[in-house]
């Protein structure tokens, strides 16, 4: 396990580090603050907006975390990185599964950090307090960054560094598809995971609670999805040369 | 204990893909056995195989044949390599990490107890001479720097056996000697035996005691340095400036090279112990004229010879 945290850590500390994730931070948040500005053009839905656009940015926020990762590991691969970790006492699963964990801490941080910040923006705009359907909106969105890391890992595993992001966003956009897939059982909520499970938006908006139990079974399913994509990748990483 | 640190029977590695076979393997059966706690130099020019076979020693690539095992262990135990330390060829290390926080990272990676890591990884920054930039970013360091690094986090583990792919490139004249001086403390006080790829062959010949040779995926020679050099017996080579000590000499040796204007070396194949106390008397007298080497050849024309040979051999 501590091979795993000494692979997350690093992962976590060069996204926390980078400068330009606080201005992302603070460039949702003024976002967020502006669709105050909206009343009359949204004819008094200006609240339900807010929320709206807080979710949706967060979501955004997450994928683009979740992103980092599938520059990072062909890179750690191509330059050997990778090459310089992996001949120390560190199985290549423990590799995969660090990246994974230090994905899900930084992505973790920085949208908890928005949520916390869009929460406490639209509580001091409209002198409300927050309700609980819009903490649990945001809480099943930082959890559905488990099985979107575990999707970026698989594809910067396998392809290199101009494959791997295309394809995992293409992956997390079918993922967030209820359309035409979602009739296809294996693809949709099989292979790519179902991340609508996670997409509570109208809850959050029109103030309706989300069951905990439901919680606790999608929080269940997202991490026994992310466990299940990280042993396949790993079977595959398990085989491949390390040049 | 194991008798030898590494041990490759038939290793064998070819970089076929699925659309295209390779022309030859890139390692063609192996056998190499290194023993315990002596400092192993692996050479041979580009492309010969060297590289190729450090990272299967090291787990990062799989032989299409034949077996390795290092310190007794199956190549790709990874709890063994706790003992081993690797140097890769060109070294890269996270760049947005501090060298403080990569050597930590490494630390973990090693098992060292948490209450000592902190300072062994101190004391390797002191010896590899980086303490003043332990807090640096390790993207911001030059190649000579990283190449500190590298042997920082080789070393980290105080380890059985050394694995050192060209440790010596990027490094300058002051940085070579400081290395040379740490590859041969990590024998003298840990015991640890050395395993390293190099092309500058003066280094190696004055710290390894046991060479091979490799070309084209296969293995020329190895063994004891002096041995190899001295064609197997008990060669004796003289260096001789000026020519009035060369005509009480000449007509013994076996091989008489001239090297320029009034500079010979002269080889004895095996000299009888008379011929022996001539030589080390006219050195003695006149040290800077007469110098005396053990073994026939130096290690650049013996490496020479050897390719050229099987590359005439091949043709």
């Amino acid at each position: 396990m501590s091979e795993i945290m000494a692979i997350a850590s690093g992962t976590w500390k060069n996204i926390l580090r980078m400068k330009v994730v606080y201005f992302l931070i603070f460039c949702v948040w003024v976002l967020v603050g502006i669709a105050s500005m909206y009343e009359i053009l949204t004819i008094g839905h200006h609240k339900p907006l807010m929320m709206d656009v807080s979710l949706v940015l967060n979501a955004i926020a997450a994928s683009l975390v979740v992103l980092s990762v599938t520059f990072e590991i062909p890179r750690e691969l191509r330059q050997g990185v990778a090459a310089t970790l992996l001949t120390k006492s560190l199985g290549r699963t423990q590799y995969l599964a660090g990246k994974a964990v230090g994905i899900c801490v930084a992505g973790f941080v920085i949208c908890a950090l928005i949520a916390a910040g869009s929460l406490i923006i639209y509580a001091l705009t409209f002198s409300e307090a927050i309700a609980g359907p819009m903490f649990q909106a945001h809480f099943l969105l930082i959890i559905s960054i488990i099985p979107m890391a575990s999707m970026a890992v698989f594809f910067a595993t396998l392809f290199p560094e101009v494959a791997a992001p295309v394809l995992t966003i293409i992956a997390i956009w079918f993922a967030y598809s209820t359309g035409i897939i979602a009739n296809i059982p294996v693809v949709y909520g099989g292979l790519l995971p179902n991340l609508d499970l996670f997409n509570f938006k109208s809850h959050a908006v029109y103030l309706k609670p989300i069951p905990i139990l439901y919680m606790i079974l999608v929080t269940v399913w997202g991490i026994a999805y992310a466990l299940f994509l990280l042993m396949l990748t790993s079977f595959f990483f398990k085989v491949k040369d390390i040049k | 204990m194991e008798e030898y640190v590494i041990q490759t029977e038939d290793l064998t590695k070819s970089y076929d893909s699925w659309f295209k076979k390779a022309s030859r393997p890139a390692l063609n059966k192996l056998n190499i056995s290194i023993p315990k706690n002596c400092i192993f130099g692996f050479l041979g020019p580009n492309g010969a195989g060297k590289t190729t076979t450090i990272k299967i020693l090291m787990g990062l690539i799989r032989p299409t044949g034949g077996k390795a095992v290092v310190l007794g262990k199956p190549y790709d135990d990874v709890e063994s390599k706790n003992r081993i330390g690797f140097l890769p060829d060109s070294p890269a290390f996270t760049p947005t990490l501090s060298a403080l926080e990569f050597l930590d990272v490494c630390a973990r990676l090693l098992k060292i107890p948490s209450d000592t890591r902190k300072q062994r990884v101190e004391e390797v920054l002191e010896i590899v001479r980086m303490a003043p930039h332990a807090k640096s970013k390790i993207g911001t360091f030059s190649r000579g720097m990283l190449q500190r690094i590298g042997i920082a986090q080789a070393i980290l583990n105080k380890p059985d056996l050394l694995i050192l792919d060209e440790p010596l490139l990027g490094l300058d004249p002051y940085g070579r000697q400081e290395f040379k001086e740490i590859i041969l403390a990590q024998k003298q006080q840990f015991q640890a035996s050395v395993f390293f790829s190099s092309h500058i062959l003066s280094d190696v010949a004055e710290i390894c005691d046991n060479i091979s040779i490799l070309n084209k995926g296969k293995l020329l020679c190895a063994g004891p340095l002096d041995t190899l050099l001295s064609g197997g017996g008990e060669g004796v080579t003289v260096d001789i400036s000026g020519t009035v000590h060369v005509r009480e000499l000449i007509t013994e040796a076996d091989q008489v090279v001239k090297k320029g204007n009034e500079e010979w070396e002269l080889f004895f194949k095996k000299p009888e112990s008379a011929l022996l106390s001539r030589i080390n008397n006219l050195s003695e007298q006149f040290c800077d004229a007469v110098q005396i080497r053990k073994g026939g050849e130096d290690l650049e024309s013996f490496f020479f010879k050897k390719i050229e040979e099987d590359n005439a051999r091949n043709n």
